[in-house]
């Protein structure tokens, strides 16, 4: 619980990290309909590829400096000096960036998907997908930028995206089925067991990987 | 003894030596059996009802997209094998398979939009077989650029290792994915399991293909690793005598 405070702390603390994403995502989502003749079927038919893709870039973004400055300031060596669970730490941190970044996110999409498509039950089952996918994304790049601790985050981004890809299939696949009403949940079930094994696997790899940039 | 014997293979200077004597064995005869089956392919094996002709790139298409995926499968075990047992010359193969695995993915992805062209009437189609295979290219791609922006080996193997364990999950979906999802790409014609759903006539130079290929790429690999071990042991007095 005090983790959990600290960690939200100083994420709060660093307004661009948390601010800069949702920002991006609502950038991309406004600049989407100047490139589309506005007529609202034309703007409806890449409107979700769009959304997933601009979470994706969101994600990417917000996990940019996440291990960067308590890699700098020495926090990282003397979190694994200490006998507390390394992997815990990264699950922690992940969870507010998800609660301070992925929810709002989340939360937009849910507003852009009424704004487009002006359907309440669509947009309302698009905001689980959501959620679900940028802590799915959200975790993906951790990972990467634990790799890629000090040599930025575009070899990060690159070598994590390509694990990302099937979730954006899944996506794709879950908005057809809203649109067709077929098996909606079938998808929320896949995108939540790929979840659960994510969030048990990545903070212990991450912690594996960061004590190998450590040694 | 078994433990012995890998013990004793896993230690790059014995590894280089015996691959050195088993190289030329290999080098021939996989020129021998892929030349043999391909000729058998070319040129006896009779025209496809269907396909016409085009249907003879298979004997390039298919042992190249089973070696980008065994491949991956390789790099994943020696990953395990060094991050648990702390074998140097797994972390060497690492990274000599993986340009080898990207050259083979590339060979597999150009070969079938080139079969695509007569069969589907198109170079490219984004099919879950093949995207996911050119996730795969990309990723060996990844693997390679992160390893290079390293200058600490140690670490950068370590990494490596880690990447490679967490894209194996990769394998399967491009594995499964004629299955999963309704795809352009048909589905497996020869399983473990089930009778081949290819006539004997073409299925033979296919598998000849197959082992000769898997030959010629385990050279390229032999060539690779060897090249890592001078780079990597050069400061060992042996290696020395060996250059």
């Amino acid at each position: 619980m005090k983790s959990l405070k600290l960690e939200f702390l100083k994420l709060k603390k660093k307004t661009r990290s948390w601010l800069g994403p949702i920002l991006v995502f609502w950038l991309i989502m406004i600049a989407y309909p100047l490139t589309v003749e506005l007529l609202p079927e034309n703007l409806e038919v890449g409107f979700f590829s769009v959304l997933w893709i601009a979470t994706l870039i969101s994600m990417m973004l917000a996990t940019e400096d996440i291990f960067l400055e308590d890699f700098n300031d020495g926090t990282l060596e003397q979190t694994i000096i200490k006998t507390t669970s390394f992997s815990s730490l990264v699950s922690t941190k992940v969870f507010i960036y998800w609660v301070l970044i992925g929810i709002p996110i989340s939360i937009l999409s849910f507003i852009f998907s009424f704004g487009t498509t002006e359907n309440f039950d669509t947009s309302l089952m698009i905001f689980p997908l959501s959620i679900i996918s940028s802590y799915i994304f959200l975790n993906l790049f951790v990972l990467g930028n634990a790799l890629s601790l000090n040599k930025g985050s575009v070899l990060g981004a690159l070598v994590t995206i390509p694990l990302a890809l099937p979730v954006l299939v899944v996506l794709g696949k879950g908005v057809v089925a809203i649109q067709f009403n077929i098996n909606f949940s079938g998808f929320i079930f896949l995108l939540l067991g790929c979840l659960s094994i994510i969030i048990v696997a990545v903070p212990l790899v991450v912690s594996y990987i960061i004590k190998a940039h450590l040694e | 003894m078994i433990k012995k014997f890998i013990h004793q293979f896993a230690s790059p200077k014995t590894y280089l030596f015996q691959v050195n004597k088993l190289y030329s064995y290999i080098l021939y005869s996989s020129i021998f059996i892929y030349a043999l089956s391909i000729t058998w392919g070319l040129l006896f094996v009779p025209e496809d009802f269907v396909q016409g002709n085009s249907f003879r790139i298979i004997y390039l298409h298919v042992p190249a997209s089973f070696l980008s995926q065994s491949l991956y499968a390789a790099m994943a075990i020696a990953s395990v094998t060094y991050l648990v047992w702390r074998v140097k010359l797994a972390a060497y193969l690492i990274i000599a398979i993986a340009p080898i695995g990207a050259m083979v993915t590339f060979i597999a992805l150009s070969s079938g939009s080139i079969w695509g062209i007569p069969t589907w009437g198109t170079w490219w189609q984004w099919d879950a077989r093949i995207t996911s295979t050119l996730i795969l290219f990309i990723m060996y791609l990844g693997l390679i650029s992160l390893h290079n922006s390293f200058s600490n080996y140690e670490k950068a193997d370590k990494l490596l290792s880690w990447l490679v364990i967490v894209g194996f999950v990769n394998i399967p979906i491009i594995k499964k994915s004629v299955d999963w999802w309704s795809t352009l790409h048909q589905s497996a014609s020869i399983t473990l399991t089930n009778k081949p759903s290819i006539d004997p006539s073409m299925l033979y130079p296919l598998i000849g293909s197959t082992i000769g290929f898997f030959g010629l790429i385990i050279c390229l690999v032999i060539i690779s690793s060897k090249v890592q071990i001078i780079k990597r042991e050069n400061t060992k007095s042996w290696i020395k005598d060996y250059v």
